[in-house]
């Protein structure tokens, strides 16, 4: 073996391990919901509410059936790991002043990037199976068994393309003094804006154009196509869509990233809060 | 000597116990200009409440119901005030213990709950922000009438509210101060009192068993009464029993708070963070 294959078979490897044990152990060091008397209240106790307060708001308004809550909010609630998850795994290492020591090695960047964004896809998609499941004790809400694997392939990709856009968020944690503010105003916006609790016809046009180039807005419509009934063909085109926009979102953060570590260096704000 | 004087010079120089409406004056101004600077506090009761009143509005006009749209708008604005209850005062004294902050306080001649009161119910006013962007918003974007059919008890009504709650706020910072992860909690609080006390959702929808939660929370009369004077109906007897549950919230507010300054004296865990 050569040299030059020895030292190939090396970076390959290093790229993976920073991947997968950076990635979570940055998840286990930053992110702050993570023993069972925070996770429990707020990535599961708090998401549950939300989706039994907006069935019983559709019931009274009228407005959508008990499968179209179900669907947009079980979906939405990925964000609170998607969102929060992912700012505080790229923000709080400024916060924790970790951030400069990170970006003093040679690691990869992709890898120690994209490798934050597993764990946070894993516990995304725990809150969300859990929406799901308990929407079925509870709800009655009761989806065709044919369409499990599909509603499955649906909420993994709106789940990743959320992380995408939590990864933007995080970026800007990198340089923004109260990204906290942004990430929450984020969560709140996209029930508004991705059609989770109002028919996306029923808002102006501006925001319809704002709710397309948003996550999740294609997942939820594909998974509620799906969970009434149509076939995943009719779901293809929206799962495509939202595939798309999730890449988009995360070259974007990658882009912000690296900008704002060039930044960083350049001006010396990586410890300055 | 004019009055203002002569109620200065009896402050100061009568028995100690003349001076806690002072102290409370004063912690309330304290807390309600302190709390309007932070980022969140304007998040939580400004522009969460403005998303929840859009998405209820826009509800209400895409579906087939016909409750009117002040109806939402008020209970959009008492979200609000409860987000703002729920996060400021649920961790009043946690925070002032983190911040280091406890010490001093038990230190001082007024009673700890004298000046825990100012501190919730100047939190709890914070809330009012929400209750007038809300009408606003409701009036501006979707054409909500806003009419009130009886403005004096509908003042009188929001300010009881506002007591009541400031109450409840010193209970659940008094309880929640035991627990370690008081943030959780109030992750998790936020929906079910929403929904439980009928704030956008009739309590007539909700399972019967949640009345009697409801009925324990203020926040159920406090809306109750100010529905009945904005949009008609006997808002006195609601209100009534919002006051019977602000003496009930003071009773157990003052044992909880004397309880937790025992125990904190005792394990001398006034500083622990």
């Amino acid at each position: 073996m050569s040299a030059v294959t020895v030292q190939r078979a090396n970076r390959t490897g290093n790229f993976w391990r920073i991947f997968f044990v950076g990635g979570l152990i940055s998840y286990r060091a930053l992110f702050y919901w993570i023993t069972p008397w925070q996770y429990i209240p707020t990535m599961l106790a708090a998401p549950l509410f939300q989706i039994l307060f907006f069935v019983y708001l559709g019931r009274a308004t009228g407005v959508g059936s008990t499968t179209f809550f179900v669907v947009g909010n079980s979906i939405q609630i990925c964000s609170m790991s998607g969102i929060y998850g992912m700012t505080m795994a790229l923000a709080n290492e400024r916060q924790f002043q970790t951030l400069s020591p990170i970006l003093a090695t040679p690691a990869n960047r992709i890898a120690l990037f994209l490798g934050r964004g597993l764990p946070v896809l894993v516990s995304g998609l725990q809150t969300t199976a859990f929406g799901f499941l308990v929407s079925a004790l509870i709800l009655n809400f009761r989806p065709s068994p044919k369409a499990l694997p599909e509603l499955a392939l649906t909420v993994l990709v709106s789940t990743a393309s959320c992380t995408g856009f939590g990864m933007a968020l995080g970026s800007l944690g990198l340089r923004a003094r109260d990204i906290w503010l942004t990430a929450n105003i984020a969560y709140f916006a996209m029930l508004l804006l991705c059609g989770v609790e109002v028919p996306l016809h029923q808002l102006p046009g501006v925001l319809q154009v704002v709710a397309h180039v948003l996550p999740l807005t294609h997942g939820i419509a594909a998974g509620r196509l799906l969970a009434s009934g149509h076939h995943l063909g009719a779901a293809w085109p929206y799962i495509w869509e939202e595939l798309g926009i999730g890449v988009a979102w995360a070259v974007i953060a990658f882009l912000l990233f690296r900008y704002f570590e060039r930044e960083g260096r350049r001006t010396g704000s990586f410890d300055r809060l | 000597m004019s009055l203002v004087q002569f109620n200065r010079t009896l402050y100061r120089s009568g028995p100690a116990a003349l001076s806690w409406p002072r102290q409370v004056r004063a912690g309330w101004w304290y807390q309600l200009k302190m709390q309007a600077q932070s980022g969140f506090v304007v998040m939580v009761s400004l522009v969460q409440p403005l998303i929840f009143a859009s998405i209820a509005m826009a509800d209400q006009q895409a579906g087939n119901r016909t409750l009117p749209l002040l109806y939402y708008a008020l209970g959009a604005g008492i979200m609000g005030i409860w987000s703002t209850v729920v996060f400021g005062c649920g961790g009043a004294l946690s925070w002032q213990r983190h911040q280091g902050m406890l010490e001093p306080l038990v230190m001082v001649p007024a009673p700890l709950v004298v000046v825990l009161l100012g501190i919730t119910l100047g939190t709890a006013s914070v809330g009012l922000y929400s209750m007038g962007a809300t009408l606003l918003w409701g009036w501006l974007v979707f054409g909500a009438h806003i009419h009130l059919v009886d403005p004096l008890a509908f003042v009188l009504a929001a300010v009881v509210m506002i007591v009541a709650l400031g109450l409840l706020g010193l209970v659940m910072g008094s309880s929640f101060v035991l627990y370690r992860n008081a943030d959780a909690l109030s992750n998790a609080l936020e929906y079910p009192v929403w929904l439980v006390c009928g704030l956008v959702v009739p309590l007539s929808l909700l399972p019967g068993w949640t009345h009697y939660l409801a009925y324990i929370l203020a926040p159920t009369w406090g809306i109750e009464s100010m529905r009945s004077a904005a949009l008609g109906g006997d808002p006195w007897v609601a209100m009534l029993w919002c006051v019977v549950a602000s003496l009930v919230y003071l009773g157990l507010g003052i044992v909880l708070v004397g309880n937790v300054e025992r125990l904190a004296r005792a394990h001398a865990t006034l500083n622990f963070q």
